[in-house]
């Protein structure tokens, strides 16, 4: 029997499968209609220190190959989802993993106290890469400095497992990523969404209420592959990688690449029955193997620069 | 591959029936039990695509009776074309029954029933619950051209009274079918389904009839059970269907977004906010 599983900086995994925040719910909306068995834990929607409504219609937009979205954080905000949401998700059979998204510093650390102070929340998330907001949302993530001064305010909160969720939309996220693990993150999700725009020719109008929006989805995976790898050349800490995650295939390019976990979030939405049918793949995969753990292939990717580098001068 | 080993509650049904209504327009039948048990007028299911390329899509439940269940579709875009070309015998993956379905726990004397182009397949289970439960049903059918007034036949077999309307006034009145809904005796309830400018119609229409409408809504879906709040619509922080959301720090707080997979599809006219 090979074992699936892992470790995401303490927070302990039966399966190496994450549902993506924001594209799960609490998972009791999926509940009826699919085995959550294979789901490692479940990252619940984004939540801020107030209420937000969220952002215009339309709110997603179908793209090749993937979607754009904009839902513009819609959320209780911390007391209400403390007080009323929580509650409701005691006695899961998967781990929870609560996610906050702020405006300032202080946001982050209050929203990441109450959440690892309830029972419910076995991990938080720190979103400091949410691209759907119009203004700061995405800032920390851009900035090495700024991000790392959100971990480290939100580190003096909780001993919980912390995960920081990264931003594609940077010059070098290795180096932010450098920054996140100093300043005492558990683990990176990386990444979020791609910022994208769309426009209807008929009416000259963008499609997104938000003008812009985040691209998610196939079409992304090969720029999430990349930062992967790039991360986890440049950290110690566990990685969960996501972008445009289908099939086992998909997700086993993400463990060569260095990922010690993959997070599905819109696959889910052309079939929920994904988290199975990936970690059902991997079993396999392994068990042709004759390799003993998912944990022994992670970041195994032969990449084989010598050789790459001799070819240099050829390019041309 | 082993075979699939874990025990999933996706519906998995077998097409048993299919059939071309007009060009592009496609009529499944699938052999359907549980699902049929479980279904009220107006609800939904998100149907799977087979080739797993493409993200689930909406399809409202057309007929449910004994075993079958079947689905009407327009062939629109990549995922239409993908469904309308599953033969007879192959599985189909459906999430659902899904939504809230229309309200029809009082049963009105005469009811209309609007429905346009596509809209017409999430209103035959409303329109055999009324006809049963002894109201005098008012199908308002409208389309492009005659061919695409697809299966009015079947909600006159119903037992409702057909009115149809064409854009091009090849079959029935010529113009929008809305037009009909002021000229007609008032019902003492409207149902209505079909494209968002005919919807903002009837409601307007409805509230100046002081008739009760409930409207069922199209938006673009992402998971269709409620988990990503991609599909809302503008709704009185007052509706029983308002979603349980605090007063929010942004303006308008006496609106809040509800979700149309989930909260909806149907809404009261007159709570909506759009
Ligand atoms: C609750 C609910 C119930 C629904 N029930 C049904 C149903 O029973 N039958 C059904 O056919 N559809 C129904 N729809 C709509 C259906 O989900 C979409 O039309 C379908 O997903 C299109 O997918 P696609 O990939 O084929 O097309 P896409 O690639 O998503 O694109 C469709 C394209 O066609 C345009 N388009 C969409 N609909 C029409 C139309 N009617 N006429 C002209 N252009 C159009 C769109 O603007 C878009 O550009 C329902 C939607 C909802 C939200
Ligand atoms: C509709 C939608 C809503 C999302 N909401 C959030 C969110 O609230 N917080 C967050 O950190 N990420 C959010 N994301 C990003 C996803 O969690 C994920 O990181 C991203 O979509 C890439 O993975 P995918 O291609 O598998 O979807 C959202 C994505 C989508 C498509
Ligand atoms: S489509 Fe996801 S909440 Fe409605």
């Amino acid at each position: 029997m090979v074992s699936l599983e892992t470790d995401i900086g303490g927070l302990r995994l039966s399966h190496p499968t994450l549902m993506g925040s924001g594209c799960y719910g609490s998972g009791d909306e999926f509940a009826p209609f699919v085995d959550q068995t294979a789901i490692g834990a479940i990252v619940l929607k984004s939540v801020t220190r107030l209420p937000r409504l969220g952002n215009p219609t339309p709110r997603l937009v179908r793209t090749p190959a993937g979607m754009l979205n904009a839902i513009g954080l819609q959320n209780p905000g911390i007391d209400w989802y403390v007080e009323r949401e929580l509650p409701k998700y005691a006695g899961r059979a998967c781990p929870l993993v609560g996610s906050v998204a702020g405006f300032s510093v202080d946001d982050y650390a209050y929203v990441c106290e109450r959440l690892a102070a309830d029972d419910a929340i076995a991990a938080v998330e720190l979103n400091i890469s949410c691209p759907n907001v119009a203004s700061e949302g995405e800032t920390f993530a851009c900035d090495p400095a700024l991000a790392a001064k959100v971990v480290k305010t939100a580190r003096t909160t909780t001993d919980k497992p912390l995960i920081v969720k990264l931003s594609p939309n940077v010059t070098d996220i290795a180096a932010v990523a450098v920054e996140v693990e100093s300043a005492g993150a558990d683990a990176l999700a990386v990444i979020n969404t791609v910022r994208g725009m769309g426009i209807d020719v008929e009416t000259w109008r963008p499609r997104l209420g938000n003008v812009t929006g985040g691209l998610s989805g196939p079409a992304i995976r090969p720029i999430a592959v990349l930062a992967v790898y790039e991360v986890a050349r440049a950290v110690t800490i566990p990685i969960v990688g996501q972008g445009g995650i289908e099939t086992v295939t998909d997700a086993l390019e993400f463990f060569l690449a260095g990922a010690a976990a993959v997070a599905i979030g819109t696959a889910n939405f052309t079939d929920p029955r994904t988290p199975e049918r990936i970690a059902n793949g991997l079993r396999d995969y392994l068990q042709q193997r004759g390799i003993a753990s998912i944990r022994e292939i992670v970041g195994k990717a032969n990449v084989g620069l010598a050789d790459a580098h001799e070819y240099e001068g050829d390019e041309g | 591959m082993p075979a699939i080993e874990y025990d999933s509650r996706v519906h998995v049904t077998r097409v048993a029936d299919r059939r071309e209504l007009a060009p592009g327009v496609i009529l499944l039948g699938l052999e359907a039990p549980e699902l049929v048990r479980a279904t009220r007028p107006g609800q939904f299911v998100m149907a799977i695509p087979p080739a797993g390329e493409s993200a689930a899509t909406a399809l409202g439940i057309y007929e449910a009776e004994g075993t079958r269940a079947s689905l009407l579709f327009f062939i629109t875009g990549k995922r239409t074309h993908e469904l309308a070309e599953l033969r007879v015998g192959e599985p189909l993956g459906l999430i659902g029954p899904l939504g809230n379905g229309f309200d029809l726990s009082s049963v009105p004397q005469r009811a209309a029933i609007v429905a346009g182009g596509v809209g017409i397949a999430s209103v035959l289970l409303a329109a055999q619950a009324l006809v049963r439960s002894g109201a005098s049903v008012e199908l308002l059918y409208g389309a492009r051209t005659s061919e695409l007034l697809v299966d009015a036949e079947r909600f006159g077999e119903a037992g409702c009274e057909l009115v149809l309307a064409t854009d091009d006034g090849s079959r029935g009145r010529h113009g929008f079918v809305t037009e009909l809904l002021g000229e007609r005796p008032a019902p003492d309830l409207i149902l209505a389904c079909g494209p968002t400018p005919m919807l903002r119609a009837v409601g307007a229409i409805a509230a100046e009839l002081g008739v009760p409408a409930q409207l069922s809504l199209e938006e673009t879906f992402a998971c269709g059970v409620g988990g990503c709040w991609g599909c809302v619509v503008p709704l009185a922080r007052s509706s029983a269907q308002a979603p349980s959301f605090p007063p929010a720090s942004r303006g308008g707080s006496d609106v809040v977004f509800a979700r149309v997979c989930k909260e909806g599809p149907v809404f009261r006219s007159d709570e909506l906010q759009w």
